[in-house]
């Protein structure tokens, strides 16, 4: 078998395309997860009763299953319980006249919330103590010195991590195609079948995952010399 | 004015303050001495509750909070008339020296940007530190981090200053501008409660000394009285030991040099 090196080259056109889907994919989740991770990590530093096993239950489970498993749970279990509330209810509304693509987005979001919190909550945790205490001895509330002292500095310190999470969901973002989203996987497959040119296809699509990835390195090393530089006397 | 009744606190079933009693006047400077572990940390992290007593008020000015009942509300009133100054200065490390100051100025006292900027100024100038207003902490020596970390208590003008070990995790040669800053404001009429290991900055500064250990004032009173004549055992004890280690720390370096 030959490679078709032009036909490469074609596919790369016709799926970049595609290409605003996956960021869509992408990042939808990792905001709505960076919420949700907030949310999580004040549950379980703060201990508050009642939510605090339920939070970490959800971490432990999402983080303990694939993606792919998650999309598959939400896209097969949310219709039959909305169909359930709605035959309750009487509502009139079905569930098969809610896109696909908010099932995905719901459940990546799910899934990023987990990985979020861990990051978030490490980022927080050190943060040292004494300057928490030391915004609070001089009248600030606790939700003011958390949100002006310790979660500035904690996010700084996260930021690689936020970062390789963002490559981690850009290349997750792909497993949406199995629920038929054309985004760049999906787009691909359709590519590579329409012309029977599978391994070319796929060429074309890694290599825009990898150009993607280095662009996504390259903006995490401005941004961290940026948020950091309070540890080098401001000097960017 | 400032009164603690009863102030009593334990970690778990383990007490470290049976029931402190101590009045502070206006304008006066008060030293904390003991040994280790005898609960002075603890008790100036009682007064703007840091740690929230166990038993026992803290009364400052017109407002009392009482260990058990204190609400949120009133914990944060009485910290307004409080500031505090650590042993490990734990300035804002993201913010500026000058922004460090400002901080407290802004959010607590709601006081515009500009207003902020020139408080944070004037108080700079205090403590020697205009022409790093713009450093970062890291830039900084220990000796000017503790004294931003004064600056930053100053500027928020309270009712008394809570000082714990402040010149303690200093290299030695830093002690001094530390010290000389805090006697400075001391001259000033600003009320202060000190712990310290210093013992003849202690006789120098203050108006009157606490001696605790395992959770009680053995002993309080003017310095001379404390200093030239304490009455009981663990006082002088104290103290012997204390000078023992000061003779020591000398001929070492007299041997030295
Ligand atoms: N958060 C805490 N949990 C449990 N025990 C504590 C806590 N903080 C202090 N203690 C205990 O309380 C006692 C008094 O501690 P504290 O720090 O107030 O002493 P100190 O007089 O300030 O000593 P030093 O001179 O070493 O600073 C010690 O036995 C200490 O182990
Ligand atoms: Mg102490």
């Amino acid at each position: 078998m030959q490679i078709d090196i032009p036909f490469i080259f074609m596919a790369l056109i016709e799926i970049f395309k595609a290409l605003p889907l996956t960021i869509i994919i992408t990042l939808v989740p990792l905001i709505i997860g960076f919420l949700i991770g907030i949310g999580i990590t004040i549950i379980r530093i703060r201990k508050v009763k009642g939510l605090y096993s339920l939070a970490n239950f959800y971490v432990s489970f999402l983080r303990g299953t694939p993606a792919l498993m998650h999309i598959m749970l939400i896209y097969l279990g949310f219709p039959l319980l909305i169909d359930k509330l709605a035959v309750t209810f009487r509502w009139t509304f079905q569930s098969t006249s809610i896109p696909i693509l908010l099932f995905v987005l719901m459940a990546l979001s799910l899934t990023a919330g987990a990985y979020m919190s861990e990051i978030i909550r490490a980022g927080i945790l050190a943060v040292d103590q004494g300057q928490l205490e030391a915004a609070e001895s001089i009248g600030m509330t606790n939700f003011q010195a958390m949100r002006r002292i310790v979660f500035p500095q904690a996010i700084a310190i996260s930021l690689p991590n936020l970062c390789n999470i963002f490559i981690g969901f850009l290349h997750t973002s792909s497993i949406a195609f199995i629920v038929s989203q054309k985004e760049l996987t999906g787009a691909t497959n359709i590519v590579a079948s329409n012309n029977l040119k599978f391994l070319e296809a796929y060429i074309a699509a890694a290599l825009i995952y990898w150009g993607l990835t280095i662009i996504s390195e390259k903006v995490t090393a401005l941004l961290e010399k940026r948020v950091t530089v309070y540890n080098r006397g401001g000097v960017i | 004015m400032i009164q603690l009744r009863n102030i009593q606190k334990s970690f778990g079933n383990q007490p470290v303050l049976k029931g402190i009693d101590l009045t502070v006047k206006k304008g006066e400077v008060v030293s904390i001495l003991g040994p280790s572990g005898s609960g002075k940390t603890t008790l100036l992290r009682c007064i703007n509750f840091l740690e929230r007593p166990t038993e026992g008020e803290v009364m400052i000015d017109d407002i009392t909070v009482s260990s058990q009942k204190g609400s949120k509300k009133e914990i944060l009133t009485l910290r307004k008339k409080t500031a505090m100054v650590f042993q490990q200065y734990n300035l804002f490390r993201h913010k500026t020296v000058i922004e460090n100051v400002m901080e407290g100025l802004i959010v607590v006292q709601k006081n515009s940007k500009e207003t902020a900027r020139k408080l944070a100024m004037e108080v700079l100038e205090k403590v020697g530190l205009t022409e790093k207003a713009n450093a970062y902490p890291v830039q900084l020596s220990g000796g000017q981090q503790q004294r931003v970390g004064i600056a930053r208590a100053l500027a928020l003008n309270p009712e008394v200053i809570l000082l714990d070990e402040p010149t303690s995790a200093l290299d030695p040669e830093l002690v001094g501008e530390v010290l000389e800053v805090i006697k400075r404001i001391a001259e000033e009429g600003i009320t202060m409660i000190i712990v310290t290991h210093e013992v003849s900055f202690a006789k120098d500064v203050s108006d009157y000394i606490v001696f605790m250990d395992q959770g009680e004032i053995v002993e309080e009173g003017t310095p001379t009285v404390i200093f030239n004549n304490p009455k009981e055992e663990r006082t002088k004890r104290f103290f012997k030991r204390i000078n023992r280690e000061a003779g020591i720390l000398e001929s070492n370096l007299s041997s030295v040099i």
